[in-house]
């Protein structure tokens, strides 16, 4: 078929092979092709931060990322972390926390927050809040989120 | 549809923009991808830069700095060599959207596209840096006072891709970049760089024209004259005659030539506060 291709991808620690258009970005691969749907698609524009995913253990917009420029880069989505007990808590915390309302911009937080975590353990209010400048959130206000990230990252700390 | 090519050399990568007419380069995607998600650009092929190792990474040369343009913000936001005349372009840098997007976007993807209100351009203006261009003909280099020739316009020409940012080696002494936006990692409704400069300044303004702004005569006549506010005061204003903002969702035109003599007064204050 004109205009698709085969995209390799090293996807959640799996080699991925995807038959996508050319154009496609990461997002449009993850939902429409590998039913991987964590990663939402909200503005399209690198601005709201619900698409956000790792490459090779850097945070990024899957919406600005091209599908044809992640061979042999290392994609990790929300639906890889579950053997990760980290993720567990903050998922955890955000639940009981009701950092959690809609759910539209949970993914792409708790991938932020994850990655917060990985470079400073306990982070202060301001980092967190600092950290979560890129993702947001229509629902909560941000406090809860902010408290679940800090009360999970308390725990792990522990 | 645009394919995505991945050439791992400078020379495959405009020999490719040379031979595709309809090709695009492509540096960390940021805009580009945004562009492409809104429809607004169109390409038979983009041409990511972000496989060739020669684009990345800031080094020493005899002269200063030469800052690849695969360079991420993020990169450059931490940078320990950004000191003294230079800091204002780690502070630029660390100002740029949210650190997820300063991961993606490049310093040669900004100046490629030019955007008036994006941070860099006034910096580096500022900076007296230059623009590495490099087509198929080889590489040149431009200063970035001229860069910019009009909206979204530059001297780099189709088929040419910005490989490198290069720059005086930083002086110990001050520098600032003062950027008012509407919320953090807006683009910039105005932004002023400023760096001490002997017993003058040199000062560039951001997004209140197509290009960074820059007159070395206004420098000249402020120069001795720094804690003077009739001399800063008329430097500003000289700075806001040769503006041409436009109106838009940030603010007016006229809003902007206002702010420029109050964010210029303001930066060379910041400057004295540091010396």
């Amino acid at each position: 078929m004109p205009g698709k291709q085969v995209f390799t991808l090293d996807l959640n620690g799996r080699e991925t092979e995807v038959f996508a258009p050319a154009d496609a970005t990461l997002l449009d691969v993850l939902r429409d092709n590998c039913a991987l749907r964590a990663a939402k698609r909200g503005c399209n524009q690198g601005v709201c931060g619900a698409c956000t995913v790792m490459i090779d253990d850097v945070p990024v917009r899957a919406c600005l990322t091209m599908a044809g420029a992640c061979g042999g880069r290392a994609i990790r989505t929300l639906e890889g972390y579950g053997d990760d007990p980290v993720m567990g808590r903050l998922q955890e915390a955000m639940n009981a926390s009701g950092g959690v309302q809609c759910g539209f911009c949970t993914s792409g937080l708790l991938i932020t927050a994850r990655n917060l975590l990985a470079e400073s353990p306990r982070p202060a209010q301001a980092e967190i809040r600092s950290a979560l400048s890129g993702n947001l959130c229509r629902c909560t206000g941000y406090v809860r989120i902010v408290e679940a990230i800090a009360s999970a990252a308390e725990e792990v700390a522990r | 549809m645009s394919f995505v090519l991945s050439p791992r050399t400078v020379e495959e990568a405009v020999g490719l923009l040379a031979e595709l007419p309809d090709a695009l380069p492509m540096s960390g995607g940021a805009s580009l991808v945004a562009m492409k998600n809104a429809r607004l650009i169109e390409a038979s092929h983009f041409v990511s830069l972000a496989g060739i190792a020669s684009l990345h990474g800031i080094t020493a040369t005899d002269t200063g700095l030469r800052i690849g343009g695969m360079t991420r913000h993020a990169q450059l936001a931490a940078c320990d060599l950004l000191t003294g005349d230079l800091s204002m372009l780690r502070q630029a840098a660390g100002q740029i959207a949210n650190r997820v997007v300063r991961n993606m976007g490049t310093i040669g993807g900004a100046v490629g596209n030019a955007d008036p209100a994006a941070d860099y351009l006034a910096v580096l203006a500022c900076g007296d840096a230059h623009v590495e261009l490099t087509g198929t003909e080889g590489s040149r280099l431009v200063a970035m006072t001229d860069y910019v020739t009009d909206w979204y316009e530059t001297l780099r020409e189709p088929g040419e891709i910005v490989t490198a940012i290069h720059l005086p080696a930083a002086r110990p002494v001050p520098s600032v970049y003062r950027k008012l936006c509407r919320v953090p990692g807006d683009y910039a409704t105005a932004s002023v760089a400023c760096a001490s400069d002997g017993d003058g300044v040199r000062v560039a303004v951001g997004a209140c024209g197509h290009g960074p702004i820059r007159s070395r005569e206004a420098e000249a006549a402020l120069r001795g004259n720094l804690r003077d506010p009739v001399a800063i005061a008329a430097f500003g204003a000289a700075l806001a005659d040769l503006a041409d903002p436009v109106d838009d969702v940030r603010g007016t035109s006229e809003f902007r030539l206002r702010l420029i003599p109050r964010m210029v007064a303001a930066a060379i204050s910041d400057l004295e506060g540091k010396r």
